[in-house]
């Protein structure tokens, strides 16, 4: 099989930006230290669909490429199985360092590009109305934001769950008691996330 | 032992069986999962996703919880394990983030001092009850039954805090314990896609087939995940269309394994 053929781009002064790694890693110098082993993309069963692998996108984030990285789909494709954190050789975060990509898109408005954002956003949204998350609502949020055609293929799966006795399309048993406190916590992290 | 218990938002719903069975094996072995009062989504993958602050707000609010009982806390869902066992860590790991969690709590009425032992009911059944006591409580051995040990990611990765994180064998002891034989399996904890199934559906669809192909030959796959198993199980169809064979593959919670060869009644394992 013929080596993949690596992005090439030209690379300018204003491309770089030195802070990236800094926002980006839970442990810059760790994060600093990658030698390129490709060990965590080596490990990576979702590498094959991504703009950059794994160890493509630790070399893109040390040069300060934000751009580059942000836009690719690579870290929305991280299932978040910690092979690649418990493999590397270095002790990188890597599977933290995918979850603070996801976070910083999310923060520039561009998880619009991502299924799996929107879903995400749907999660948040179930939990904070009843404080656990309720399958069906969160499919039927979910599949609002996207109006994917594949709504049908779910609905299919619902259906058969739902005649199983496996899913109901009441909410009201995910509502827990305490449901203030969970609001009260929503609130308190969103103004401390303001302040930062 | 009496428990606090965490099941989860998946064992409301998709995974009632295992929420069931659990309770029912555990009590059969002697033990208690006593369920905590008012628990609440530990957050999910999703969470982690959107803010780092929330990740940790949203299960600290259940070891608050816990805390305030006394007791350990038990949790039979492999993402609310990692994400109930990472408030912990993280806790320890930046010493910045005690505050802010003492704030964010605090708006809610709530403390925690850091001082909830977490554990995954896996844990609970292999190392504190035994797979001594497991296999002197068999009623009926399932002799002859070829079983895939499924792990999935989660359940014991990054930490590796209670079996080996690279090729653990928790599972394969206590498949044993009730005289099944476990399968040769080296995908044991390679990942089932997880939300991906819904998002990215071929690639989903890509991992899962991976997986099932891996285990035919054995008469069925036992998890101790929601995801996992709802993920192996829903999409047979689907798969056997893409892989041209077709694929019948039982995919059962281990606590229905076990409760099997307990023989415990039907309506406390939701099998079928």
């Amino acid at each position: 099989m013929a080596p993949k053929v690596e992005k090439v781009f030209n690379l300018t002064r204003e491309m770089l930006d030195p802070s990236f790694a800094d926002l980006v890693a839970p442990d810059r110098e760790k994060l600093l230290t990658c030698i390129q082993c490709g060990t965590c993309t080596a490990s990576c069963q979702t590498a094959y669909a991504m703009d950059y692998t794994p160890r493509q996108l630790w070399r893109l984030i040390q040069l300060g490429l934000k751009n580059e990285v942000l836009s690719s789909n690579s870290y929305w494709l991280c299932t978040a199985c910690y092979a690649c954190t418990l493999r590397c050789l270095r002790g990188i975060a890597c599977t933290e360092t995918m979850s603070t990509l996801k976070r910083m898109s999310v923060a520039a408005g561009m998880e619009k590009l991502s299924s799996s954002a929107r879903f995400y956003e749907a999660f948040k949204e179930s939990v904070f109305r009843h404080g656990r998350m309720h399958e069906v609502e969160l499919m039927t949020i979910f599949f609002g934001k996207t109006r994917s055609i594949k709504l049908m293929d779910f609905s299919r799966l619902g259906f058969t769950l739902w005649r199983k006795g496996k899913v109901s399309l009441d909410a009201s048993h995910t509502d827990i008691k305490g449901l203030d406190q969970i609001k009260a916590i929503y609130r308190k992290v969103e103004e401390l996330e303001a302040k930062a | 032992m009496k428990y606090s218990y965490m099941p989860g938002c998946s064992l409301l719903s998709t995974a009632k069986g295992y929420d069931i069975s659990a309770r029912s094996v555990v009590k059969a072995l002697g033990s208690e999962l006593a369920e905590l009062e008012d628990w609440s989504c530990c957050g999910a993958n999703a969470i982690e996703s959107v803010s780092y602050l929330l990740s940790v707000s949203l299960p600290a609010r259940n070891l608050a919880l816990a805390e305030a009982v006394g007791s350990e806390l038990v949790t039979s869902c492999s993402s609310c394990f990692l994400n109930l066992f990472k408030v912990n860590h993280r806790l320890k790991r930046e010493p910045e983030l005690k505050g802010k969690l003492d704030e964010i709590l605090g708006a809610a009425g709530l403390h925690y001092s850091g001082n909830t032992r977490v554990r995954h009911l896996l844990d609970v059944i292999a190392n504190d009850i035994g797979v001594e006591a497991v296999a002197e409580r068999v009623e009926k051995k399932l002799s002859g039954l070829k079983v895939v040990p499924y792990y999935g990611c989660q359940t014991v990765r990054p930490y590796g805090e209670y079996d080996g994180p690279y090729l653990p064998t928790s599972m394969d002891k206590l498949i044993e314990a009730v005289g099944a034989e476990t399968f040769p399996y080296l995908w044991k904890t390679r990942c089932c896609g997880g939300v991906l199934m819904t998002t990215e559906t071929e690639i989903g669809v890509k991992l899962v087939s991976e997986l099932l192909a891996a285990a035919q030959g054995a008469d069925c796959i036992v998890t101790v995940c929601p995801m996992c198993q709802m993920n192996l199980d829903a999409y047979q169809g689907k798969i056997s269309n893409k892989l041209g064979i077709k694929i019948n593959m039982p995919v059962l919670f281990l606590t229905q394994l076990l409760g099997l060869a307990f023989g415990l009644p039907s309506e406390l394992l939701l099998l079928g």
